[in-house]
């Protein structure tokens, strides 16, 4: 059947499900409201994802969304279960008689729900092993991340466990310790990604990756290492806007101070910190003392005998001389999860990652009202996320920010269905072209979540790279034939430009046809289906040019 | 001669300045350090003694700063000790940023993007960041680039369709007000790029071959993109490098020696390497702040306060030590626990700008800051 351009167009407006129209020249025109809500709280919009929206309309495919169970994604779990992952090294040694033969395998993952007992076995140095074994749960978690991003139901439960990792970042390659540990990092991250802010944040304080990461696991009397307690404080609660140690030396000085609540931290309040978590530190048989080692859980571990239990005075609140086991600590993060600060800095950046770069303060402080009031709720992210995507301000701020590559690269992937199956890793490296480390941020301040800082030279030609080059088959990633889900209907040129446009909601045949005259191409030539390697890179070419459109680029 | 090039190589994490020109003879520095993370001065990780001390404690460089040893014998490479930003924070990225804005609480983007917009350099590359995010230093200029090598340059290079996606993108989003400003940059260099690097048959750009060999790691690769853009005449003016991890908080000893001779070597090959063009280049070394004089209990150390810089050029009188040394009594100390801060990063920052880079202006790039008295580093 030979299709006119009427009858065409027709046909393409009619696979957009939803009744969606072609997308638009430019992002200044008002966005569709399904687009512009699965582009916020998705991985890019999926045909699928935009028929349930329409189906359900914001309120209900939200309600959904944050009721969602991941356990209940059988799909998912089938598809991970299905996941393979090469593990290839060369033969070595570590010591004479201790040596490993060379390994070029691909196989199935086995660490993401692993024990903490069969995460040890990896890091224990008295078996020679390669560094690709023992960093393999890392390896795998990257991975599946490409996976869950792409294809788990739970949508919403995936950006915020995203946000998560870039709020509390851990660079799981730090060392071989935080990579063996990284899969349990990321359950947490999920499991708590909708949940409560407390246990969110008592899960990360213990978890041996971001034990290792920020040396806490090390930190003992006396002097403690401040490495965790610094970020803690700036990074992971209450936020470099709460840091006043230009402003004040003694900590009496504080606003707040003599009234038992200080509204922010100076560095005596590190050190003190610091000294609160002394102990905090891992169950892997390490020597403490004569005839006293760590347990061999490969689970946390906290040792009385390097606490530091002496009377502290952390935000101006007292803590008594030899309190129970981790029970500084403990108070510590109570005491920062229910913080007005820590209440503002966590929604500042979770309405910068769901609607502006430039969140507004009332707004902030709205959202950071219901923070607080269901701070012992064990929905309270849930609540705090409803609240800020049932804004008004949701429905009338433009996209405006740049997808990063890593949101780019996944929506380019749901927008056309391809499937992420066993994906090898070469993605990372083409992601980190773009400035993109995926579990990999070195600093602990995590990937920045502002456009600004991603309106680069480097950035731009990374997504330009990424568009061109996320479908190739050496890529790795996804499988997808780009020719043949380009409908035979589509026999010229312009029409084959026209249906990928029209799939990522980008442009028309309009659109199409000037596309082609730059491409010094001629429009209603046919496509060339009879030399499928050119065409099928065609197609590919014609993808990677509608993805670079505003509409797409921006959330 | 051609128009002068500073280049600033940013060490994130806080370098141990007190390991890097340690005051080995310092009774208060051994007495508040374990062996391990403390240079010694004598046996076999002795450190290397520098001439023309700022005080009497036996100054020393690393054992693995041998290229840094060599050209402050050179008379090539200065030494401040006790510099840094005088804010008292000790936040690494609190610090970074007041100390590349260069302007605390006033004046807006960084003290190099305050230059590039003064001083307007021609040319197509004037200011290039190495790496895949531009630096907060280089705020507020549009002209940037960013990219980890040249071949990042070029937009869509090699795609069978590289004309029609560059104008298809000058287009589409080249008034976007977030990316047209990057994007019509890009547009520009490709074809610069293009012209003046051979391409192999692969369409792609042929490697940059320097003219000494650079020793392993990601200083070099990103010395040698400087080096190259600068043989190749392309406008730059300033250069941006970052080199981290000298966060030390833990088993430091090991980590330490790898990252200076991972500073080392590669800034020797590129001084070499950059032969006659030397001329006109000076390079800055600094870091956010320096680390706290006593260890901790993992074998690493803490934030701290004052710390070291270096600038190397052809224009310096190095081989020198320059700023007054506060010693590490514990009442001299910073908060009783770092090192104070005798010489604000500003004024070497100044001073260079204002000497070698020919920039008299320098209330410009540093709103606020009045210069004190020249340290006495320009020849």
């Amino acid at each position: 059947m030979r299709l006119d351009r009427r009858q065409f167009q027709t046909l393409a407006m009619a696979l957009l499900a939803g009744g969606l129209l072609p997308g638009r020249a430019s992002a200044a025109t008002p966005a569709d409201p399904a687009r512009l809500a699965l582009n916020r709280l998705t991985f890019g919009a999926s045909p699928a994802a935009i028929a349930r929206f329409a189906d359900l309309g914001k309120a209900a495919w939200l309600d959904e969304q944050l009721r969602l169970d991941p356990a209940a994604d059988t799909a998912l779990a089938d598809r991970l279960a299905a996941a393979k992952l090469k593990i290839e090294y060369e033969a070595g040694n570590d010591g004479p008689n201790r040596s490993w033969p060379a390994r070029s395998e691909l196989i199935p993952y086995r660490y993401l729900a692993a024990s903490g007992a069969e995460i040890l076995a990896l890091t224990d140095y008295a078996t020679p092993m390669s560094y690709e074994e023992r960093i393999r749960p890392g390896r795998e978690v990257q991975a599946a991340s490409l996976i869950r991003a792409t294809h788990a139901e739970a949508q919403l439960r995936e950006v915020m466990t995203q946000f998560w990792h870039n709020h509390f970042n851990v660079n799981a390659f730090r060392d071989e310790v935080t990579a063996a540990n990284f899969p349990a990092y990321d359950r947490a991250m999920r499991a708590s990604a909708l949940g409560n802010f407390r246990t969110l944040l008592g899960e990360m304080a213990r978890a041996p990756s971001m034990l290792f990461y920020l040396n806490n696991e090390a930190s003992r009397a006396s002097p403690a290492n401040e490495n965790f307690a610094r970020e803690l404080l700036e990074l992971h609660t209450l936020g470099a806007g709460n840091y006043f140690n230009g402003l004040y030396d003694d900590w009496k000085a504080v606003p707040g101070a003599n009234e038992g609540a200080s509204q922010g931290y100076i560095d005596q309040d590190v050190y003190e910190v610091a000294r609160a978590f002394t102990g905090w530190s891992y169950g892997d048989g390490r020597w403490i003392a004569e005839g006293d080692e760590a347990p061999r859980t490969g689970l946390f571990h906290y040792i009385d005998s390097w606490h530091d239990p002496y009377q502290k005075r952390i935000l101006a609140h007292e803590f008594a001389p030899n309190g129970a086991p981790e029970a500084d600590g403990n108070r510590v993060l109570d005491i920062l999860a229910t913080h007005p600060g820590t209440a503002r800095f966590i929604c500042r950046k979770l309405i910068r990652r769901l609607v502006t770069d430039t969140p507004d303060e009332a707004m902030v402080e709205a959202a950071a009202d219901i923070f607080l009031a269901h701070a012992a709720a064990d929905d309270q992210i849930a609540q705090v996320v409803r609240h800020i995507v049932m804004s008004d301000a949701f429905d009338t701020t433009p996209p405006q920010k740049l997808k990063r590559p890593f949101e780019f690269l996944v929506s380019l992937y749901r927008a056309t269905g391809a499937e992420v199956v066993s994906p090898s890793l070469d993605f990372l490296w083409h992601l980190g072209q773009a400035g993109w480390l995926q579990h990999e941020h070195r600093p602990p301040n995590g990937p920045s979540d502002r456009s600004e800082d991603w309106a680069n030279t480097n950035a731009v030609n990374g997504l330009v790279n990424l568009a061109f080059n996320a479908f190739e088959d050496w890529f790795g990633a996804a499988q997808f034939d780009v020719a043949a889900a380009t409908p035979a209907s589509a026999a010229t040129w312009a029409e084959g430009f026209a249906y990928w446009h029209g799939v990522l909601g980008t442009g028309d045949a309009g659109e199409a046809r000037t596309l082609l005259a730059e491409m010094d191409e001629d429009p209603d030539g046919l496509l060339p289906r009879d030399n499928p390697e050119w065409n099928s890179w065609l197609m590919r070419t014609a993808l990677g040019m509608s993805a670079l459109s505003p509409d797409f680029l921006f959330r | 001669m051609a128009d002068p090039i500073v280049v600033v190589i940013f060490l994130r994490g806080g370098l141990d300045g007190l390991s890097l020109v340690a005051p080995s003879g310092d009774a208060d520095y051994i007495a508040a350090r374990p062996g391990e993370i403390r240079v010694a001065r004598k046996g076999d990780g002795a450190g290397i003694v520098l001439k023309n001390q700022a005080a009497d404690a036996d100054f020393r460089f690393h054992p693995q700063a041998r290229g840094l040893s060599e050209l402050y014998g050179a008379g090539e490479l200065a030494v401040f000790h006790a510099a840094g930003l005088t804010d008292a924070t000790r936040s690494h990225f609190d610090a970074e940023d007041r100390m590349e804005r260069g302007a605390p609480g006033a004046g807006d983007g960084g003290w190099l993007g305050r230059w590039l917009r003064a001083a307007q350099p021609e040319g197509v590359l004037p200011a290039l960041a190495v790496g895949a995010a531009a630096p907060d230093s280089l705020r507020g200029a549009a002209e940037i680039a960013v990219a980890e090598d040249l071949a990042g340059l070029r937009l869509a290079g090699g795609h069978g369709y590289s004309t029609a996606i560059r104008a298809m993108m000058a287009r589409r989003l080249g008034n976007n007000s977030l990316i047209g400003s990057p994007l019509r940059r890009l547009l520009s260099l490709s074809d610069v790029i293009e012209a003046r690097v051979a391409l192999d048959k692969d369409g792609n750009l042929r490697p940059y071959v320097p003219s000494v060999a650079y020793p392993e790691g990601p200083l070099s690769a990103s010395l040698r993109t400087v080096a190259q853009t600068i043989k190749l005449e392309l406008g730059l003016r300033v250069a941006t490098v970052d080199y981290g991890g000298w966060d030390t908080h833990v088993g430091q000893a090991g980590t330490f020696s790898g990252l200076v001779d991972g500073l080392s070597g590669p800034l020797m090959a590129f001084w070499r390497d950059l032969g006659a063009d030397q001329q006109r280049v000076s390079v800055v070394v600094m870091s956010e702040f320096g680390r706290r004089l006593k260890a901790n209990e993992s074998g690493g150390t803490d934030h701290g306060h004052g710390n070291v810089m270096m600038v190397l050029g052809p224009q310096i009188k190095g081989g020198q030590m320059f700023g007054r040394w506060p010693g590490l009594a514990n009442e001299a100390l910073d908060s009783g626990a770092d090192l104070a801060i005798t010489t604000d990063y500003r004024q070497v920052l100044a001073e260079l700008m204002r000497g070698p880079m020919g920039f008299a202006d320098t209330t410009t790039l540093f709103p606020g800051f009045a210069p004190g008295a020249a340290l006495g580093f320009l020849g």
